[in-house]
């Protein structure tokens, strides 16, 4: 082995719902596991779709909100040692001379793994952006905030209509100097209380309004605001956080030389795919029958991460016990 | 799969579900918006959006009359076209299609314009 390759026996695509609890299976395989997400938080759809909601088909809880079965499933998982690579995506697949796979990813590691298994749901998620803010990046748009503090004394806008661009604003509001929503709709998303919450809180709401220009030079200054019946309006800005949603895509994973049924891969009963050691399971994978809901996706990472056990270390048993004996 | 969308768009067309949907699948007619078929992921994330509640999940081995139209929607040449528009993958690559379904057009033109500037 190289220096500087790291090494695993599974590499888990895909941090959402069914990665994690594939994470947790396979610490109870004893597997040497590295889970990789392209966002920089866990919980994949939940996290970037619906954090806020209230999910109703999980097995034992009539209902658990999405953050909260994310921050239970990271500390199921965190019973056992594995690494979780955020911020972090994977481009090149490749085969070792001892038949191991060799992954590139976009942050440059190089990992070489036994087994790899696809919970990439729908494909990466990346954040939505303006056409406007597409040219040459400015310092101070962003699309995730890393920290608060990088909004203290600043006047920050917000763009997006949903749940988390409200978020945004009112943990803006102690600490900007101005805190303005832009939504290109009449109407939000978010819940009318947590809007009417930030506008009595002083945050200005500008919906509908369209951000037609950046202005800056190296760092944003000033962003231009249409809004219907109006002349432009230039307003102050030193932080835009663009919070506009997700798109999705499979990108690299495509080209992997694995069967794929239109955009989901086609996996066998014990969910490997045309390729040996290569399994994938929850949203991403398909095979007849397939029923594409969260609590499917949890069976499907048991019945991928155990067969992934015996598929390394065939002495092992498939079935690994009943949990209740289990001294974790 | 996949979603779809029905006439009850005609009236509101408040585009939510555009903003939400990760696959950019949701293509917007002069009368009103759809969902392509084929570009669906079935997320479902448009679905709660709707505030006129338009949104219907179709099961392609029962297809509804909804689900049928969608496909003809984007395998037919619509009024002023030349071509179908067949699978663009992403409504905002080819923006607002300014015609749509003949049905559709035949339904009178939209109430209000919801004061969106995005137009």
């Amino acid at each position: 082995m190289s220096v500087g390759i790291e090494s695993s026996d599974l590499v888990i695509i895909g941090a959402g719902p069914v990665g994690l609890y594939a994470a947790y299976y396979a610490g109870v395989r004893s597997l040497k596991t590295i889970v990789i997400d392209a966002l920089p938080h866990a919980g994949g759809q939940i996290t970037a779709m619906y954090p806020e909601k209230e999910i109703h088909d999980v097995a034992g809880f009539a209902s658990i909100r999405g953050a909260n079965l994310v921050s239970n499933l990271l500390l199921q998982a965190g019973q056992y040692n594995y690494q979780l690579g955020l911020s972090e995506a994977v481009n090149d697949l490749e085969t070792t001379a001892n038949g191991n796979y060799r992954l590139t990813t976009t942050t440059g590691r190089q990992i070489d793994s036994r087994a790899i298994l696809i919970a990439a749901g729908l494909g990466k998620f990346a954040p939505k952006t303006l056409a406007v803010a597409q040219g040459s990046p400015l310092e101070g748009v962003l699309h995730f905030v890393p920290r608060l503090s990088v909004l203290d004394g600043q006047h920050v806008l917000i763009a997006g209509g949903g749940d988390s661009a409200v978020d945004w604003a009112l943990a803006a509001i102690p600490r900007a100097k101005s805190v303005t929503i832009i939504h290109r709709r009449p109407k939000f998303r978010a819940h009318e209380a947590s809007v009417e919450e930030t506008r009595a809180r002083g945050v200005r709401i500008i919906a509908p309004g369209e951000i037609q220009e950046l202005r800056g030079d190296g760092a944003i200054e000033a962003v231009v605001v249409r809004q219907p019946h109006a002349e432009d309006e230039v307003l102050q800005c030193d932080r835009l956080v663009l919070s506009l949603g997700f798109t999705s895509a499979l990108g690299p994973l495509e080209k992997w030389g694995i069967e794929y049924v239109g955009s989901h891969i086609r996996v066998g009963p014990d969910m490997q795919t045309s390729r040996e050691r290569i399994f994938a399971a929850g949203d991403v994978s398909e095979y007849p029958g397939k029923v594409r809901l969260i609590s499917v996706g949890f069976g499907e990472a048991a019945i991928a991460v155990n067969h992934i056990a015996v598929t390394l270390f065939p002495h092992r048993h498939l079935f690994p016990g009943h949990s209740t004996h289990w001294t974790a | 799969m996949p979603y779809v969308i029905g006439d009850a768009c005609v009236e509101s067309c408040a585009k939510s579900c555009v903003d939400v949907c990760p696959v950019d699948c949701i293509y917007e007619g002069s009368r009103r918006l759809w969902i392509h078929p084929e570009e669906c992921v079935d997320c479902g994330a448009c679905e709660p959006e709707c505030p006129v509640a338009a949104i219907l999940y179709a099961d392609k081995a029962h297809p509804t009359q909804d689900l049928l139209e969608a496909q003809v929607f984007f395998q037919s040449i619509l009024p002023n076209r030349d071509s179908p528009l067949g699978s663009p993958r992403g409504a905002s690559l080819i923006g607002p299609l300014g015609t749509d379904l003949p049905r559709v057009l035949e339904l009178g033109p939209r109430k209000a314009e919801n004061g969106d500037t995005s137009r």
